[in-house]
C-alpha cells in the first residue's frame, strides 16, 4: 500500500462522505458547507492527477466563490418563518433514490467492465508554462468565448436580478 | 521517482467519480430548496471534472486536452451558478418561495 | 332506305329546339313538334315503299337496308358504339305505328292540352319519345337498343309525372321507372352476356353465330332469358305488371302513345327481333315466354272486369292484349307474324280507346263510371269510334282486332291444343268487359245529372284522330289476305312478309273456318253476358258482386300484388337499409371515424397529468430516459 494509494482512499472516502452530507442533510446551510469539503476533496483528487494548477482553480473558483455565492443565494431566498431554510427531502425522493442506484449500478458496472487504456503509460507532467502556452495558442478561441460567456452570464444575472425601482 | 497517477489504477478515479455523479443525480431529484438542487448539480459537474482529467492524465499526456477542459467545466459551472442563483432570486421575490414543488403554475 | 336516320333525326331536333325555347315561340312551340312528326310519317311512308319494292324476299338479301357510322370504339376489349340503323318488314311494322300514331297523338293534343301546364315542355318530351322510340326499333346493335330502351323510359317517367304537383302522379312516374329499371337491369345483363362471348353488339353477327351454333346452349338460354327480362319489365309482364295501370296518371295521349302503341310493345318487339336466339336456346325459354304471358292475360283480364276508371279498364286491356302478345311469340318462329299483326292492329284500336277516354274526360271532367253514363247523345263521335275499338279489342268479326286474334288461336292450336282452350277462355271475358265499359260510360241512364248536363263532344282537332284511328281499327285486319298484300305491292300477305324476316319459306295464311267459328261464338257469349248483367240498373251485376265477395275484393284489389310488393319494399328492402344504415351510423361513423379522435382526445386527458409543472418531475423524467437509453445502449454493446 503505497503512500498515494493511503492518499487516495482517505480522499475518496472524505469526498463521498461530505456528497452524502450535501444531498442528505435537511439543513440547507449545512449542506453549503459539506459542499465546500467535497470540493476540496476533487482538488486533492486533481493534485494526484499531477494538475495542479487546475487544484488551484478548483479551490479558488469552486471552493472559494462558487460556494459563497450559494451562500449568499441561500441567505437572500429564506422563508419567512424559518429562520434558516431547513426543509426535508421533496416529494419524490423515492423515486430519485432509485434513480439514483440505477444510475450508479450502470456506470460502475460500466467503468468495471470495459478495459481502460493507459493502465502501464508513463504519465507525462504538463507545466504551467506547457499549459498556458497551449491555453493562449492551441485554445485561445475557446478561450475567448467562454470569456464572453462570463461577461454573458453576468450581465444576464445583473439583468435578471435587477429590482424594478417603484418610480 | 513514480509520479502518483502511476500507483493508482485508473478505475479507481472513475469509480469514484461514478459514485459522485450517481449521489448529485440523486440530489438534484430529491431536494426541495432550489439552491440545494443547484449545488447537486455542482456536485455532477464536479464528478465530470474529475473523468475529464482523469482520462487526460492516464491516456492523454502530451495533448492534455482533458485539462484544458476541465478548466473549462469550473468557468462554465460559475457562470451557470451565478445566472440560476440570478433566476431563483427573481421566482423568489415574486412567489416567497425558493420551493420548487410550489412553484407549479404551468401544470395541467 | 339509307336516310332512315332522318327519321329520328327530325323529332329529334324538335326536341332539342323546343327544350330551349319553347318559352319564347309561339303557341310554345307545338307546331315544330307536330311538323317534325309529320315529316317523319311522310319519310316512314318512302322508306315503306323503298322495302316494298324489294318484297318479297327475306331480310337478309334486302338492298341499302342499313346505315349509320361507328360513334366509340375501342378495339382492345372489342367495344364498339354504333349509330347504327336497319330496316326491315318488323321494323317497317313498328315504325308504322309510332309514326302515324305518334303524329295523331300530338295533333289531339293540341285540343286536349290547350291550357294545361307545360304545354311546351310536353311536346319537347313527346318528340324526344318519338325520336328514341324510332331509333331504338331502327337500332341495329344492342347497346344503341340498350341506349334508347332507357331513352324511352325516362319519356315515359316524364310523361307520366306531367302532373307532378299531384302526388299520385310523382309516385306513379317512379313506379313506372323503378319497374321498367329492373327489367332493364336484366337487359343489360343479357347484352354483356352475348357481348362476352360474342365480342360484338352486332345484332345481325350475334344472330348469324346463334345459328350456326357458335353458343353454348345453356349460356345463350341464360342470355336470352335475361333479355326477355328486359321485355317483361317495359312490356308490363307479370310480375312486373304493376306499373302500367298506374300510368293512367298521366295525360291520356301520353297513354295513348306510349302505354298503348309503342312503348309497351317495345318488348314484343324486342323478343320478335331476337327470334333467332330463342330459336337457337333450350325451349324452356319459349315456354317462359308462354307462361308469362298466360298469366299476364289471365290476371288482366280478371282485373278489367271489376274496376271504375274508364282508363284504368284500357289500361288493364292492355295488359291483356301485351300478355296475348307474349303468348303468340311464346309459340317460337311461327308466332311471331301473329304477334306482329296483332301489335299492329292493336297500335291502333288501343290508341283509340285511350283517346276515346280522354275525348270523355276532356268532355265531362271525370273518368270514374259512377259519374257516367248515356253520353251517346252528348258526344256521338266518341261513342262510336270508342264502340268500334273496343268492339275490335274484343275480336268481334270483321274488325282488325277479330284477325289479329285469330291468328294467335290459329298458332296456338298448332303449338298444344291446351294452349288454345286457355286463350279461348279470355275472350269472353274480355268481350264482357269491354262492353261493360263502353256500356257504363255511354248507354244507360247518366249517373251524375250535373255531369251529363255539362258534357260536350270535342272539336274537330280531337275527333280527326278518333275518325281516323277507328277506319284503321275496323279494316286493319285485312292485310292478311293476300289480294290486299299484294294490291300494297308486298307480293304476299301481312303475315308472311313479316315472316320473311326469320325464314325463307314462311307460313302460308289459310282462313281458318273453325276456329273464326268457335272465337266469334264465345266473343258473342261474352257480349251477351256483359249486355245481361250491367243493363239497366246493374242489378245483376251488383247481385253476382255481392255473391262472390272473395273474388270482387280479390280482382279489385289487383290480386294484393301491389300490396305484396309494398310489404316486400317497407320490410324488406327499407328494413335491410335500416340495418345498413344503423351499421353506417355505430360502426363506421360513431366507432371508425369519431372513434380515433376521441380515442386521442382521451389519452390527451390522461397524459396532461404528466404535466404537473413541478421542476423536480421533470428532471426525474429526463433522467429516467437518459438511464434507460444508458442500460439499453450497455446490453446491446454487450
Amino acid at each position: 500500500m503505497t503512500v498515494a494509494e493511503i492518499v487516495f482512499y482517505l480522499l475518496a472516502l472524505l469526498s463521498i462522505v461530505a456528497a452524502i452530507g450535501v444531498v442528505t442533510v435537511p439543513n440547507v446551510v449545512h449542506a453549503a458547507l459539506f459542499l465546500i469539503l467535497t470540493l476540496m476533496g476533487v482538488a486533492g483528487f486533481y493534485i494526484l492527477l499531477s494538475s495542479e494548477f487546475l487544484a488551484l482553480v478548483q479551490i479558488l473558483v469552486y471552493a472559494g466563490a462558487v460556494s459563497i455565492l450559494l451562500l449568499f443565494g441561500l441567505m437572500l431566498t429564506r422563508g419567512r418563518e424559518q429562520a434558516l431554510p431547513s426543509v426535508g427531502p421533496g416529494s419524490q425522493w423515492p423515486l430519485g433514490l432509485i434513480t439514483g442506484i440505477v444510475l450508479g449500478a450502470v456506470l460502475i458496472t460500466a467503468v468495471l467492465d470495459s478495459a481502460w487504456p493507459g493502465d502501464d503509460g508513463q504519465v507525462t507532467m504538463v507545466s504551467l508554462n506547457t499549459l498556458a502556452g497551449a491555453l493562449f495558442r492551441d485554445w485561445l478561441l475557446p478561450f475567448e468565448i467562454v470569456s464572453i460567456v462570463l461577461l454573458v452570464a453576468l450581465i444576464g444575472a445583473v439583468v435578471i436580478a435587477h429590482h424594478e425601482e417603484e418610480a | 521517482m513514480e509520479t502518483a497517477a502511476e500507483q493508482i489504477p485508473l478505475e479507481s478515479f472513475l469509480f469514484v467519480s461514478a459514485i459522485l455523479f450517481s449521489l448529485g443525480v440523486f440530489g438534484v431529484l430529491s431536494r426541495r430548496n432550489a439552491v440545494h438542487i443547484l449545488m447537486s448539480v455542482e456536485l455532477m459537474l464536479n464528478a465530470v471534472a474529475i473523468n475529464f482529467v482523469a482520462f487526460s492524465t492516464y491516456t492523454d499526456g502530451e495533448l492534455f486536452r482533458g485539462l484544458v477542459f476541465g478548466i473549462f467545466v469550473i468557468i462554465i459551472a460559475a457562470a451557470e451558478v451565478g445566472l440560476a442563483l440570478a433566476i431563483i432570486l427573481r421566482v423568489f421575490r415574486s412567489r416567497a418561495t425558493a420551493n420548487v414543488d410550489e412553484v407549479s403554475q404551468l401544470r395541467w | 332506305m339509307e336516310e332512315a336516320w332522318l327519321l329520328p333525326a327530325l323529332p329529334a331536333c324538335a326536341f332539342i329546339i323546343l327544350a330551349l325555347f319553347h318559352g319564347y315561340l309561339p303557341r310554345r312551340g307545338d307546331f315544330i313538334a307536330i311538323g317534325a312528326a309529320i315529316a317523319s310519317f311522310v319519310m316512314f311512308l318512302m322508306v315503306a315503299v323503298d322495302l316494298i319494292d324489294q318484297l318479297p324476299v327475306f331480310a337478309h338479301d334486302l338492298q341499302n337496308n342499313t346505315s349509320g357510322f361507328d360513334w366509340v370504339e375501342i378495339p382492345e376489349v372489342d367495344f364498339l358504339l354504333r349509330i347504327g340503323f336497319r330496316v326491315d318488314q318488323i321494323t317497317v311494322v313498328m315504325l308504322s305505328a309510332v309514326t302515324l300514331v305518334g303524329m295523331l297523338v300530338q295533333i289531339y293534343s293540341v285540343g286536349y292540352m290547350k291550357g294545361e301546364p307545360r304545354y311546351g315542355w310536353y311536346y319537347a318530351v313527346l318528340s324526344l319519345f318519338i325520336a328514341a322510340m324510332m331509333t331504338l326499333v331502327l337500332a341495329d346493335n344492342f347497346l344503341l337498343l340498350y341506349i334508347t330502351w332507357e331513352g324511352v323510359g325516362i319519356c315515359s317517367y316524364l310523361l307520366i309525372g306531367h302532373y307532378y304537383e299531384r302526388r299520385s302522379a310523382a309516385e306513379a312516374a317512379k313506379k313506372a321507372f323503378i319497374t321498367t329499371r329492373i327489367g332493364d337491369v336484366f337487359l343489360l345483363i343479357g347484352i354483356v352476356l352475348l357481348w362476352r362471348e360474342a365480342g360484338t353488339f352486332d345484332m345481325s353477327e350475334i344472330f348469324a353465330m346463334a345459328e350456326e351454333g357458335g353458343f353454348d346452349k345453356g349460356y345463350l338460354t341464360m342470355a336470352t332469358l335475361f333479355l326477355f327480362g328486359g321485355a317483361m319489365g317495359k312490356s308490363a309482364q307479370f310480375p312486373f305488371h304493376v306499373w302500367l295501370p298506374d300510368a293512367m296518371e298521366g295525360p291520356t295521349p301520353v297513354s295513348a302513345l306510349i302505354h298503348a302503341a309503342t312503348m309497351v310493345v317495345a318488348g314484343v318487339y324486342l323478343v320478335a327481333r331476337v327470334m333467332p336466339l330463342f330459336e337457337a336456346s333450350y325451349d324452356g325459354a319459349l315456354y317462359f315466354v308462354l307462361a308469362i304471358g298466360l298469366i299476364t292475360t289471365f290476371l288482366s283480364v280478371f282485373m278489367g272486369v271489376v274496376m271504375s276508371d274508364i282508363k284504368r279498364v284500357v289500361a288493364y286491356s292492355t295488359l291483356n292484349s301485351l300478355g296475348l302478345m307474349m303468348v303468340a311469340l311464346g309459340f317460337g318462329e311461327a308466332g311471331v307474324g301473329a304477334a306482329m299483326l296483332y301489335l299492329f292492329c292493336h297500335a291502333f284500336f288501343k290508341a283509340l280507346l285511350f283517346l276515346g277516354c280522354g275525348s270523355v274526360i276532356h268532355g265531362t271532367e271525370k273518368q270514374e263510371v259512377e259519374y257516367l253514363g248515356g253520353l251517346h247523345k252528348k258526344m256521338p263521335i266518341t261513342s262510336w269510334t270508342f264502340l268500334i275499338g273496343s268492339m275490335s279489342m274484343a275480336g268481334l268479326v270483321p274488325l282488325a282486332g277479330f284477325f289479329a286474334k285469330d291468328e294467335i288461336l290459329v298458332k296456338a292450336e298448332d303449338f298444344h291444343i291446351g294452349i288454345l282452350i286457355l286463350v279461348l277462355i279470355t275472350l269472353p271475358i274480355t268481350a264482357m268487359y269491354m262492353l261493360r265499359v263502353y256500356m257504363l260510360t255511354f248507354l244507360g241512364q247518366p249517373k251524375d245529372h250535373h255531369v251529363y248536363d255539362h258534357a260536350h263532344e270535342q272539336g274537330p282537332i280531337m275527333t280527326f284522330p278518333l275518325i281516323l284511328l277507328a277506319v284503321l281499327a275496323a279494316v286493319a285486319g285485312f292485310v292478311v289476305f293476300e289480294p290486299v298484300g299484294e294490291a300494297l305491292g308486298w307480293g304476299t300477305g301481312f303475315l308472311e312478309t313479316v315472316e320473311y324476316v326469320l325464314t325463307d319459306h314462311p307460313h302460308e295464311f289459310h282462313f281458318d273456318w273453325p276456329i273464326a267459328i268457335i272465337s266469334t261464338v264465345l266473343v258473342g257469349a261474352g257480349l251477351a253476358a256483359a249486355w245481361y248483367a250491367w243493363s239497366g240498373a246493374m242489378a245483376r251485376s251488383k247481385a253476382a258482386a255481392e255473391k262472390f265477395p272473395f273474388f270482387y275484393s280479390l280482382f279489385r284489389n289487383k290480386f294484393y300484388i301491389d300490396d305484396f310488393y309494398q310489404w316486400t319494399i317497407t320490410n324488406v328492402v327499407l328494413g335491410f337499409a335500416r340495418l345498413v344504415a344503423t351499421f353506417d351510423r355505430s360502426v363506421v361513423n360513431d366507432t371508425g371515424i369519431d372513434g380515433p379522435g376521441q380515442f386521442a382526445s382521451i389519452t390527451g386527458w390522461v397524459l396532461k397529468y404528466t404535466q404537473t409543472g413541478k421542476l423536480p418531475n421533470y428532471a426525474l423524467a429526463m433522467t429516467l430516459g437518459v438511464v434507460v437509453l444508458a442500460i439499453v445502449g450497455f446490453s446491446v454493446k454487450g
